[in-house]
């Protein structure tokens, strides 16, 4: 996710002037919302997070305490992170190869592609609460249509509440993300594989090259930058994902789909426990491991030789 | 579909394939639309029929005894609000970025943009405290700074990338004509980037039309609620109105719907955009 639009060199004319005051004047109001409401909560979450801070009371520092609880004893805390990691190392990869099936069925210039790619984008126009819903109707065990499908082909002792039960809530959950990200990370894929280089297929093409064979050889490898930024953007989507699982779940049953953000929500302003010093270290060691997996996902899938066309 | 396709087995089966697809992709869109305008009763005895009658008026009904009027007009005045802000200082800024050389101006940058990955959670608690003690919390007002600082970092680094792109030519003419700093970028770098500046403005409406997290967290009186929050209200009922719930459900659809409509591929752009290398 690193800047790489096209820069300006410095040999161009006007760049050299500096004027102070009119950079300033630029820069200021961005900045000022910047720091006032970005940079200054970071800071001062991690502050939070060594001390106990209730409220009307002076905050009490604590030292390492909180991290030493959510680390070594907090069970529910363990769960979340079980959760959530799942959700977002299975989420990029099932999304992404669905999406590269979409992406290729419509590169082969099927008709109504363009209405294919409208028609398949939507879902994640619409925000995790309608989609909530919605799915929970689905899910339900009564007259939801996933149930309604499974008995009509006479599998109805598969038909359960989907969301109800601790085994089947979070796979139906990351169902729900895969049916939602699939059409956009789709959409991206297209857009790549539409801007990649035609000779190159062609040749392919002369070379009696099969189809698996210009796939694996040829798409796939050049539109791997892509595919890069999408993996990076679904787990970090998943690493964060609070909406879905509040409007239908709310992390249960049976803490099975909490997930670190439904946690951090719950402990800093649904349980009456009013101490927000706790929840500011989860999410502090949160911000760390989301960072660190960043940085790894992108080392891993980036330290491959680059394909040069 | 044109006669022109040769329709082997194989093509067949990718339209089928794809066409079952669609059904999944856009088929629970479609039902909630159908049960937004059928009756709860209707509902109950086949969920899965299309409507008799259309029940226009629940739509009405919704509005005003749903309360879901109000929660409109909160979403209305917040997502716009926010997104002027947005508009005009991440313009500023972005231009600043692209255009000028000044110390730090690639750490500033990374600084913002860097922003983008961060989850939601390390700011949300501290940034409740803040606008605890500045009586901004529980106020429309707080919740706008609050998106304008979330959404900040995507309007720079679409504005930045694509202000670097304009000829500097334009810029040295204005200047030999005597434009100020403030004008070239009012009268410059603003009407050229119109179509990147269109693309933020769609893209900041619809992410913030359905933001939840924040909301959930920083609005608290029922009168002061976005359509997310006002929505969730219901769901929590041990009764659900499944008919009403759909209808809101629909209020809520309906003018993304319209936004996608109109301007489709300049929001499939913007959304995208981080993506896309």
């Amino acid at each position: 996710m690193e800047h790489t639009a096209g820069r300006l060199t410095s040999s161009e004319p006007g760049l050299g002037l500096r004027p102070v005051g009119a950079i300033a004047g630029f820069l200021a109001p961005a900045l000022i919302i910047y720091f006032a409401f970005t940079a200054y909560p970071v800071v001062r979450t991690i502050w939070n997070s060594f001390f106990q801070v209730f409220p009307n009371r002076p905050d009490e520092f604590v030292g390492w305490a909180n991290y030493a609880t959510l680390l070594f004893e907090d069970r529910f805390f363990h769960r979340a992170v079980g959760n959530t990691l799942v959700w977002a190392l299975i989420s990029p990869v099932v999304e992404i190869a669905i999406a590269l099936l979409l992406a290729l069925a419509l590169y082969a210039r099927v008709p109504g592609s363009r209405f294919f790619r409208l028609a398949w984008f939507t879902p994640v126009l619409m925000s995790y609460v309608v989609v909530g819903i919605i799915w929970t109707w689905i899910f339900n065990f009564d007259w939801g249509i996933a149930n309604g499908m499974l008995r009509a082909v006479g599998l109805d002792h598969w038909a359960q509440a989907w969301l109800g039960h601790p085994d089947t809530a979070l796979p139906s959950l990351i169902f729900v993300t895969t049916w939602m990200w699939a059409g956009f990370n789709m959409v991206v894929l297209l857009a790549a594989m539409h801007s990649l280089p035609s000779e190159v297929l062609e040749a392919a093409e002369l070379d009696n090259c099969g189809w698996m064979a210009k796939l694996r050889y040829i798409v796939i490898p050049l539109v791997r930058p892509t595919i890069l930024n999408l993996m990076v953007l679904s787990f970090v989507g998943k690493m964060r994902v609070f909406d879905l699982v509040w409007i239908t779940t709310r992390g249960g049953p049976l803490w099975s789909t909490e997930t670190v953000s439904t946690y951090v929500y719950k402990r800093a302003f649904n349980w009456n426990t009013f101490d927000l010093g706790y929840p500011c270290a989860i999410a502090t060691i949160w911000f760390v491991v989301v960072l660190g997996g960043v940085l790894i996902l992108t080392g891993l899938l980036r330290s491959r030789d680059k394909l040069e066309y | 579909m044109t006669t022109s396709i040769r329709f082997d087995l194989k093509h067949g089966f990718l339209v089928v394939a794809l066409a079952l697809y669609t059904a999944f992709a856009a088929g629970p869109f479609l039902w909630v639309a159908s049960m937004s305008l059928r009756t709860t009763t209707e509902i109950s005895a086949e969920p899965y029929a299309l409507p008799d009658t259309l029940h226009f008026s629940k739509f009405a009904i919704a509005w005003t005894d749903g309360n879901y009027g109000t929660y409109f007009g909160n979403s209305v005045i917040v997502v716009l609000s926010a997104v002027a802000v947005l508009t005009v200082i991440g313009a500023m800024a972005a231009h600043c970025f692209a255009r000028y050389r000044f110390p730090f101006r690639r750490f500033l940058y990374f600084l913002v943009f860097s922003t983008i990955i961060f989850p939601p959670q390390i700011t949300i608690i501290a940034l409740f405290q803040i606008l605890v003690e500045y009586g901004l919390f529980n106020t429309r007002t707080g919740l706008v700074l609050a998106y304008v600082a979330f959404q900040l970092p995507i309007t720079v680094y679409i504005l930045e990338s694509f202000f670097a792109r304009i000829p500097s030519d334009l810029y040295d003419a204005a200047r030999m004509d005597g434009y100020s700093e403030w004008e070239i970028f009012w009268r410059i770098s603003l009407p050229v980037a119109m179509p990147a500046l269109s693309t933020t403005v769609i893209l900041n409406t619809i992410l913030l039309w359905n933001e939840f997290l924040y909301a959930v967290v920083l609005i608290t009186d029922d009168d002061k609620r976005t359509l997310p929050l006002g929505i969730q209200k219901y769901m929590g009922d041990q009764l659900i109105d499944i008919g009403m719930l759909a209808t809101g459900l629909m209020i809520a659809i309906v003018p993304v719907v319209i936004v996608y409509v109109f301007f489709s591929e300049k929001l499939i752009q913007g959304m995208t955009a981080g993506a896309i290398k």
